[in-house]
């Protein structure tokens, strides 16, 4: 295993033949790309060794290739990485993100859905919807992480209605969309409606081809699984029944253009799977219907992906055990 | 489905060896065998002979070739096992050598230029510099004269300060600690701070000392 650390050119050159070495990203702009992206133990990595190293990984070289090629006046597509514990799926996700970030995209990154449906301590109605639950708390973190990383454009996007929050409070047409990110910080009763208009007023936004947007989503197979979670009455909650679960929900579907949507599945937080399952049928269940079979050679595990059908297509990346170099 | 990397034997240990007599040792030092038969000195040559004679005693499973073992580790990690769980102690020993290593990298990359040489990253130099600065010289034993116990300051044998050095260190870091502070971390901490010749085994060790010297009236008693 030859495992050389070198400084590459900057991403966009990253080609075959860099496939294997490790590059380092410069410590400023790990805290501001990934204020949450980060796994917990390469953050340990980071702290121990004073620098952040990432491999490059072939499944990441073919995402740049499909984003470079990507035409933005389709639907955007649906990346999906999978793999085996333990072998870079999330890894491969921040270095998509940094990718993408460092191209000026607008980059939408959820750290780890399986967080948003277990252990949350408040539950609330929320105010908009009856049927629908709340959840101020990881709400009100993921708007601080997203204000840290994306600075510039909440000061540039507007919104384009009119949201009123309380009898006193409210965000006229036309103010930058910072002001709904301080308005669900300052008060956490709206963080999780404050969340659902950011997604939805960038999700408009984006099809004008002002800024490209790109969403990451880490376990993605919570959003559609179960949750631990019980409403008062000990009845179980359903992932739908989730403000924030619902709105992401509407972000995953493919009916807007102008970005992509990058998604990786885990077994690792995800409730009710077992520890073997890692293929996308297993962990996604009815939702993966429409997804290609991976295609195995016989023997010799190589990564299969399904190809790429013309619009609103999914295309997954699997990453077997022989990846990880 | 995947086997479990664990598979749980039980090993039936004999007590007492029944051996007979002449059953040797085995020879675990893979230097002695690779070198040539005219270097040996005459009585590695006269053990060599009769290991081809005589038959062998079976190695116990914590004797290693590997130039990764280390007896002294080895027998720390026995000490800190509970239960016979060998493989939570030996995760635990691995765990903590790792955080010491951490601690003194994260040291030496915010150390200024001048200093890094003299911030040492090795975590077994440090474990045995440590074990070695926590050992006492002298001990105290009770002997009983005239119905009175005296507490009498003894020279002690190299095994038994070894082996108070370890009991110290690992009755220090399993009683005085947050509760919710793991074994490692802890004894990551005591390591560093025995091996700067600071904290409480340190102290512990300067009490003996200080008892041994305040009862040295007493010496006279000892008769070995």
């Amino acid at each position: 295993m030859n495992v050389t650390v070198c400084v590459l050119p900057s991403q966009a050159k990253h080609s075959e033949h860099h496939e294997g070495r490790h590059y380092s990203i410069p410590l400023e702009e790990v805290k501001a790309v990934f204020p949450h992206g980060l796994p917990s133990r390469f953050q340990q990595q980071i702290k121990t060794f004073n620098e952040a190293c990432l491999m490059v990984r072939k499944p990441a070289l073919e995402l740049f290739t499909y984003l470079k090629s990507s035409n933005f006046a389709h639907p955007a597509v649906r990346y999906v990485i999978y793999g085996e514990k333990g072998t870079g799926k999330t890894m491969t996700l921040c270095h998509v993100v940094h990718y993408c970030a460092r191209q000026g995209w607008l980059v939408l990154h959820i750290p780890d859905a399986h967080l948003w449906v277990k252990n949350c301590k408040e539950l609330m109605k929320s105010s908009y919807k009856e049927e629908r639950l709340d959840q101020p708390l990881q709400a009100s973190v993921w708007l601080k992480n997203f204000k840290a990383s994306n600075e510039r454009f909440l000061k540039e996007i507007k919104t384009q209605k009119t949201y009123v929050w309380g009898k006193q409070e409210s965000t006229e047409e036309g103010r930058p969309l910072g002001e709904v990110v301080e308005q669900g910080l300052a008060r956490t009763r709206n963080a999780s409606d404050a969340v659902g208009v950011v997604l939805k007023e960038l999700k408009q936004q984006c099809q004008r081809g002002s800024f490209r947007l790109l969403v990451a989503v880490d376990g993605v197979n919570a959003l559609w699984g179960r949750t631990t979670l019980k409403r008062e009455d000990k009845s179980p909650v359903s992932p739908g029944e989730l403000t924030l679960v619902y709105n992401l929900r509407k972000l995953m579907m493919n009916n807007w253009n102008g970005g992509a949507i990058v998604t990786t599945l885990s077994q690792t937080g995800s409730l009710f799977k077992p520890r073997s399952a890692y293929l996308p049928q297993e962990l996604l269940g009815k939702v993966s219907h429409g997804l290609p079979p991976p295609s195995f050679t016989m023997g010799n595990r190589n990564p299969g992906w399904g190809t790429a059908s013309g619009h609103g297509g999914r295309v997954c990346f699997s990453l077997s055990s022989h990846n990880i170099l | 489905r995947p086997p479990s990397p664990l598979v749980r034997c039980r090993l039936t240990q004999v007590r007492w060896s029944r051996y007979n007599p002449s059953f040797i040792e085995p020879e675990v030092n893979k230097e002695l065998y690779q070198k040539p038969w005219e270097e040996l000195s005459e009585e590695e040559k006269k053990k060599l002979e009769l290991k081809a004679v005589q038959p062998i005693k079976a190695a116990p499973p914590s004797l290693s070739s590997s130039v990764f073992s280390d007896p002294m580790v080895s027998k720390f990690t026995n000490m800190m096992m509970k239960g016979g769980n060998k493989v939570l102690a030996r995760s635990l020993m691995s765990q903590t050598l790792e955080a010491i290593k951490r601690k003194q990298l994260e040291k030496y990359h915010k150390a200024p230029e001048d200093e890094k040489e003299t911030i040492e990253c090795n975590p077994y130099v440090i474990f045995h510099q440590a074990l070695k600065n926590c050992q006492p010289i002298i001990g105290l034993s009770s002997i009983t004269k005239g119905g009175k116990t005296y507490q009498v300051p003894v020279p002690l044998k190299d095994n038994r300060k070894r082996f108070l050095a370890m009991k110290w260190l690992i009755t220090e870091c399993r009683e005085n600690k947050n509760r919710r502070m793991l074994m490692p971390e802890k004894l990551s901490l005591e390591l560093l701070q025995a091996f700067n010749n600071e904290g409480p085994i340190i102290k512990k060790k300067h009490m003996l000392h200080k008892m041994a010297e305040a009862n040295r009236a007493y010496a006279h008693f000892r008769w070995w």
